[in-house]
């Protein structure tokens, strides 16, 4: 199968580590992911707050242009606006048109969407993953946090269990990670309330670590740039809000992996974690390559 | 069973005129809930909600637009989904939030909120540089709303850890993209 890669706003900023991990994890499994050229925004919540047929037209943009190839996408939000679109244009010969007209070609809303997990854990498989890992992540106690858009709506996303997806978990297993059993893996993080009323962000990122540190866990796992900005940014401020202390590295499934993997450090941008990983991985007796 | 069988009722075909419009927005029909109030039991927000999802859906079947329209819930609700997902009417609320916001902005409601301003500069950066630059989306939302100070500390934290590049990427074809925009507006071509 061919990929073309989808990176989204927030892999050329807030989550570029996101960005690079998932390119050093593909780089270890020679798995080519070429970006797609002259993506545009998927539009976000923005879009599909204020105007339907828009919200579906700048996904139609870019997706018309894969020229058949799958489209690989590692932000769970664009994931969502993407597949969104696929399932109303595909689904609905009214609004294709009306589609077309907007973007000014047709598009059919057949041009296939899948995210990293899915990619890495059924198409890549998980065999495969498990002869990559050169240094396991034993002891290592991870909570795996989906947040909602990967697996929610089923209907439209067909990821995983809408309500306990385990490909996250699964490929930490493989990674010689530890998943803990904790019932918040599709909570909400609070998504863009961040922005326009961040008290949401911390009563719900409050609840969601609490959580994870009661199952157990030493560290949260996402796969959302969000989800991720979220819990770790805002950390500090909702220890202090609730006088509580997580002190829970929040990492990207792909900078995990890849530590397991071997990529070299600068390539994972450990750095970039504002609850410093460091003394967790040193702990466990993890280090990735200098 | 005795005699006939009585007229079955269309429920989608009562309803005010708020239903209505909520339907046609969004393909969901609120009409269709008998409030077994599932979808408050899951929302993250119902908690600090002023009406609950359930109750919101009532409303719309009682035609209560303006309470509705003004209410601070269309604006906190976060999209998660979770309420279209357990839903066993297959009721939206995620969804009919997205129509009453677009109608609150219509029908230039007051919102309780900044999320109109935040989506306004938001897609404004979609049609111009067809990317979104995270530092330039806040910088024109705390100039448009004037919340200088709230988050100042966390610009230099997000600096530091590399994830706030100062320049963005932009694609071309600005002028095609104002053309898409206007058409969508428009609800098409023409």
């Amino acid at each position: 199968m061919s990929y073309t890669f989808f990176p989204g706003c927030s892999l050329e900023g807030s989550a570029k580590d996101f960005h690079s991990s998932t390119m050093a994890v593909a780089a270890k499994l020679g798995l080519g992911l070429p970006e797609l050229k002259d993506w545009i925004c998927c539009g976000s919540t923005a879009a599909h707050a204020s105007d339907p047929l828009l919200a579906d037209a700048l996904p139609a943009k870019s997706l018309s242009a894969a020229g058949g190839a799958t489209v690989a996408v590692a932000c769970a939000a664009c994931y969502s606006r993407l597949k969104t679109a696929n399932h109303h244009i595909a689904s609905d010969a009214a609004l294709r048109a009306k589609v077309a007209e907007v973007v000014g070609r047709d598009y059919d809303g057949r041009t296939p969407v899948l995210h990293m997990l899915e990619i890495l854990c059924r198409d890549v498989g998980l065999d495969r993953i498990a002869a990559a890992v050169s240094r396991p992540l034993s002891g290592l106690k991870v909570a795996c946090y989906y947040g909602c858009l990967l697996a929610r709506p089923p209907e439209i996303t067909n990821f995983d269990d809408a309500e306990n997806p385990t490909l996250m978990d699964k490929l930490m297993e493989a990674a010689g990670a530890e998943p803990v059993d904790w019932p918040y893996k599709t909570e909400c993080c609070g998504a863009s309330a961040s922005i326009t009323d961040s008290s949401i962000v911390l009563d719900l990122g409050n609840k969601i670590l609490a959580m994870a540190q009661t199952a157990g866990a030493d560290c949260i796992v996402t796969a959302c740039p969000l989800c991720q900005l979220n819990l770790d940014l805002r950390q500090k401020d909702m220890e202090a809000r609730f006088g509580r202390t997580y002190n829970l590295p929040v990492f990207y499934f792909t900078q995990l992996l890849g530590l397991a993997m071997g990529c070299p450090a600068d390539k994972l941008s450990l750095a970039s974690l504002v609850v410093e990983p460091q003394a967790l991985l040193q702990a466990k007796g993890i280090g990735a390559e200098a | 069973m005795t005699g006939g069988m009585a007229p079955s009722i269309e429920i989608e075909s009562i309803g005010g005129s708020l239903a209505g419009d909520v339907q046609a927005r969004s393909g969901t029909s609120p009409m269709s809930c008998f409030q077994c109030a599932k979808c408050s039991s899951g929302c993250p927000v119902a908690a600090r909600a002023d009406i609950k999802p359930h109750e919101l859906v009532r409303m719309v079947q009682m035609d209560q637009r303006e309470a509705v329209l003004s209410s601070r819930f269309i604006w906190e609700c976060t999209s998660c989904q979770t309420c279209a997902t357990r839903c066993p009417q297959n009721v939206s609320v995620a969804g009919m939030n997205d129509a009453l916001r677009a109608m609150s902005r219509a029908a230039a409601a007051p919102a309780p909120s900044t999320v109109p301003a935040f989506t306004e500069v938001f897609l404004d950066a979609v049609r111009n540089r067809g990317r979104v630059s995270e530092l330039a989306l806040m910088i024109r939302y705390k100039l448009r709303t004037g919340r200088f100070f709230e988050d100042a500390d966390k610009a230099p934290v997000m600096l530091k850890k590399g994830k706030l590049p100062l320049f963005g990427t932009q694609v071309g074809g600005k002028s095609e993209r104002k053309a898409l925009f206007a058409r969508a507006a428009k609800g098409g071509a023409k």
